[in-house]
């Protein structure tokens, strides 16, 4: 291994950057993606009609339980024998959000039971109910308190997009490989994927940092 | 699927449950380390561990893997399958457990450490038997859910050729060109191994007798 | 659109009627028929040893809790149902609540919202209020409780006593018929209570129909127009302030009054 070999890794900077640019976009798109399926999951996941909150919460139980790759599995190699084949971008993204939706839900569920029971009565006393009460009081508190967790979830995507390059999606890690592979440079490839992934995380982080700032003025 | 099938997706979960514990059996004890270099304040020390912690914990597992089983073999470490994934298991263990020491050292009484210290204890005995024990019963649940944590990332080992369970229903499907039997068998086996971790984290955190539970 | 609540008759006196209310906590009855009236510009103290229901009371009169049996009745409108039976939805009992103002023990302001933007969001987008209108009340009501200045402030700024005061013009803000106040200062720092009680003072001199839960003795002899005494879920007694506390009639009611002056 030599520092040579970092300078050929800089020089196929297109293709990394079409692999960092692959996985930023999966980053973006499956974690806006989940994060708003979240949101629309827990109001059923707090439902009182057993029902529905038991159908949802096992649903959220059972991501809880699988490794990301087996899902991924299941919708690129399992739906065909419905007849349902999805190309491997689009079964990988379907992977990220049905996975993280439901982690969503459940991080934002805990947030939702920790608001203080008075502040959501005092709604209801004022005369607002059922969804009025809903986004203008529990949503806001509930995605102010669960912030640093939603951060942390999004990191848990961005190092669950790495799974997809086993389905040749040609993300960061996949773009690596073979950047390694063909000029014998293993070392100096990944551990500059493992920095790019590390810089990603310090701009997730970032972000969060901002919005906890905005939840921290309110002590939400 | 054939019984055979069957039996080779239950060895992947061999690997599975084997190489995930002795990661987490490995890297707990150096996570703890890092947290313990990291509490006593050594200045230079301090920012190595919370550099590597803050990479380790940002790097997907399938790409720490492929750093250490191609990469270390640059500087002359040849590694088998299995080794580097027990090293990338263990530093990414080590890297996450350093965390839960690192909270629950936190929350540690310092006044206890300075009353062991007026009595005259050494150093390492006044971490041995006062800290570490209160500290490893608050740390019991966070550590139990990281070894769910690793279970649900040990299906990158499978890039390095080492066969979990993952691997092993879906080389059953391919084999039989029907995929879906042998990838539900392998998420019950999931749902098994986790079903119990769950259960232990939740006995775990029902405090012991002799300790305050907080309402 | 539709007014679905029945026609009230808004010139009753009597604002608030509750008759027969009975509630139970799973086996612990809470309210054991439970019986008054509260006429327009009363004002209500509800006194009673802990566990005697008087906050479940008052929790039923803005239908927080349900009432097993009985009925609460908001300016003959009946809380729950319509004149023909029919179980009423929620937008109907929200719309019922909205003639309520309620005060909670722990002040129960929505962090999220400034100030200003806790006292105008029930009027902006429950009563349908115009923005620029409720705003100036709202800055209105904050200048009556003393806090003019603080209208951007977020509550977790304010000192208690403050975010009393701001819970009070919330209240006031809905220009409700009759204002429940659940142990308003029992969460208050001591040297704080006074700033809180003397706003509540005004409104009593002001006309207002309040119902009290307090334990606050002086300012119930000084501010009630009737005192209603409960012990284990029954009124047991009423009066005038200056009889109840002078000369109590019943044993129960001695016994607290008794109690309480030990303590001083």
């Amino acid at each position: 291994m030599s520092p040579d070999d970092f300078v050929i890794v800089w020089q196929q900077y297109p293709a990394i950057w079409a692999g960092f640019l692959n996985t930023v976009t999966l980053l973006v798109f499956a974690g806006s993606t989940s994060l708003v399926l979240g949101i629309v999951l827990v109001p059923m996941l707090m439902s009182k009609k057993a029902v529905i909150h038991r159908s949802i919460g096992f649903y959220c139980e059972c991501m809880r339980c699988v490794p990301f790759l087996l899902l991924v599995y299941l919708i690129y190699f399992g739906l065909p024998t419905f007849g349902i084949q999805l190309s491997n971008w689009v079964a990988g993204f379907i992977a990220l959000i049905i996975y993280n939706s439901a982690y969503m839900a459940i991080i934002l569920r805990a947030a939702w039971r920790d608001i203080p029971n008075e502040t959501i009565e005092a709604g209801k006393a004022f005369g607002l109910h059922g969804s009025k009460l809903l986004i203008r009081i529990v949503m806001p508190l509930m995605l102010m308190r669960s912030t640093p967790v939603i951060g942390n979830q999004m990191t848990q995507i961005l190092k669950d997009s790495a799974f997809l390059g086993i389905i040749a999606v040609s993300e960061l890690t996949a773009v690596m490989n073979a950047i390694q592979a063909t000029h014998f440079i293993p070392f100096a490839s990944f551990l500059s994927a493992v920095l790019l992934y590390w810089l990603i995380c310090l701009v997730i982080e970032f972000v969060t940092l901002i919005f906890i700032r905005y939840a921290e003025v309110r002590r939400a | 699927m054939t019984a055979y099938d069957y039996w080779s997706i239950v060895q992947g979960s061999f690997t599975t449950v084997g190489v995930s514990l002795i990661g987490i059996l490995l890297g707990v004890p150096l996570g703890l380390g890092l947290a313990l270099l990291r509490w006593a304040r050594i200045p230079f020390i301090r920012q190595v561990c919370y550099l590597y912690v803050s990479i380790v914990r940002s790097c997907p597992a399938v790409t720490l893997i492929l750093l250490i089983y191609f990469g270390l073999p640059q500087f002359g470490l040849s590694l088998d399958p299995l080794a580097a994934a027990l090293i990338a298991l263990s530093l990414t263990a080590a890297a996450f457990s350093c965390e839960i020491w690192r909270s629950s050292l936190l929350a540690f009484d310092r006044q206890q450490y300075d009353a062991a210290l007026a009595f005259g204890m050494p150093a390492w005995l006044r971490v041995w038997r006062i800290v570490l024990p209160q500290v490893w019963q608050s740390s019991l649940p966070g550590l139990v859910n990281e070894m769910t944590m690793l279970i649900k990332s040990s299906p990158a080992i499978a890039v390095i050729g080492l066969v979990e369970i993952t691997r092993a229903a879906q080389r059953v499907g391919a084999r039989t060109y029907d995929p879906l039997p042998p990838l539900m068998f392998g998420m019950c086996l999931y749902l098994v191994i986790i079903f119990v971790l769950v259960r232990a984290q939740r006995r775990l955190e029902r405090k012991p007798a002799g300790q305050e539970v907080r309402v | 659109m539709k007014d679905t609540l029945d026609v009230e008759d808004k010139n009753a006196t009597k604002v608030l009627q509750v008759q027969g209310v009975s509630k139970s906590f799973g086996s612990n009855q809470v309210l054991r028929d439970v019986s008054l009236d509260l006429n327009k510009g009363e004002v209500l103290c509800l006194l009673g040893p802990s566990g005697c229901g008087k906050s479940t009371l008052l929790r039923c009169m803005n239908w927080l809790e349900t009432p097993d049996a009985g009925s609460i009745r908001l300016n003959s409108q009946r809380f729950g149902a319509h004149k023909g039976g029919a179980k009423m939805n929620d937008s109907d009992l929200a719309r019922m609540r909205a003639r309520i103002g309620m005060v909670f023990q722990h002040f129960a302001l929505w962090p999220h919202l400034s100030v200003i933007g806790n006292i105008v969001e029930s009027p902006i987008h429950v009563q349908k209020r115009d923005k620029k209108a409720a705003h100036e009340e709202a800055l209105a009501l904050l200048a009556k409780v003393g806090l003019q200045d603080k209208a951007n402030m977020y509550p977790a700024n304010l000192s208690g006593g403050q975010k009393q005061r701001v819970g009070i013009a919330r209240a006031l803000a809905m220009k409700p018929d009759v204002l429940l106040f659940d142990e308003p200062t029992s969460a208050l720092d001591p040297m704080l209570v006074g700033e809180v009680l003397e706003v509540m003072h005004e409104l009593a001199e002001e006309g207002s129909t309040m119902v009290v839960v307090t334990h606050e003795m002086e300012f119930a002899r000084q501010v009630a127009s009737r005192i209603i005494f409960m012990d284990g879920g029954e009124v047991v007694e009423t009066g005038q302030p200056a009889q109840f506390f002078s000369a109590p009639q019943t044993e129960k009611a001695q016994q607290f009054l008794t109690r309480f002056h030990q303590r001083g």
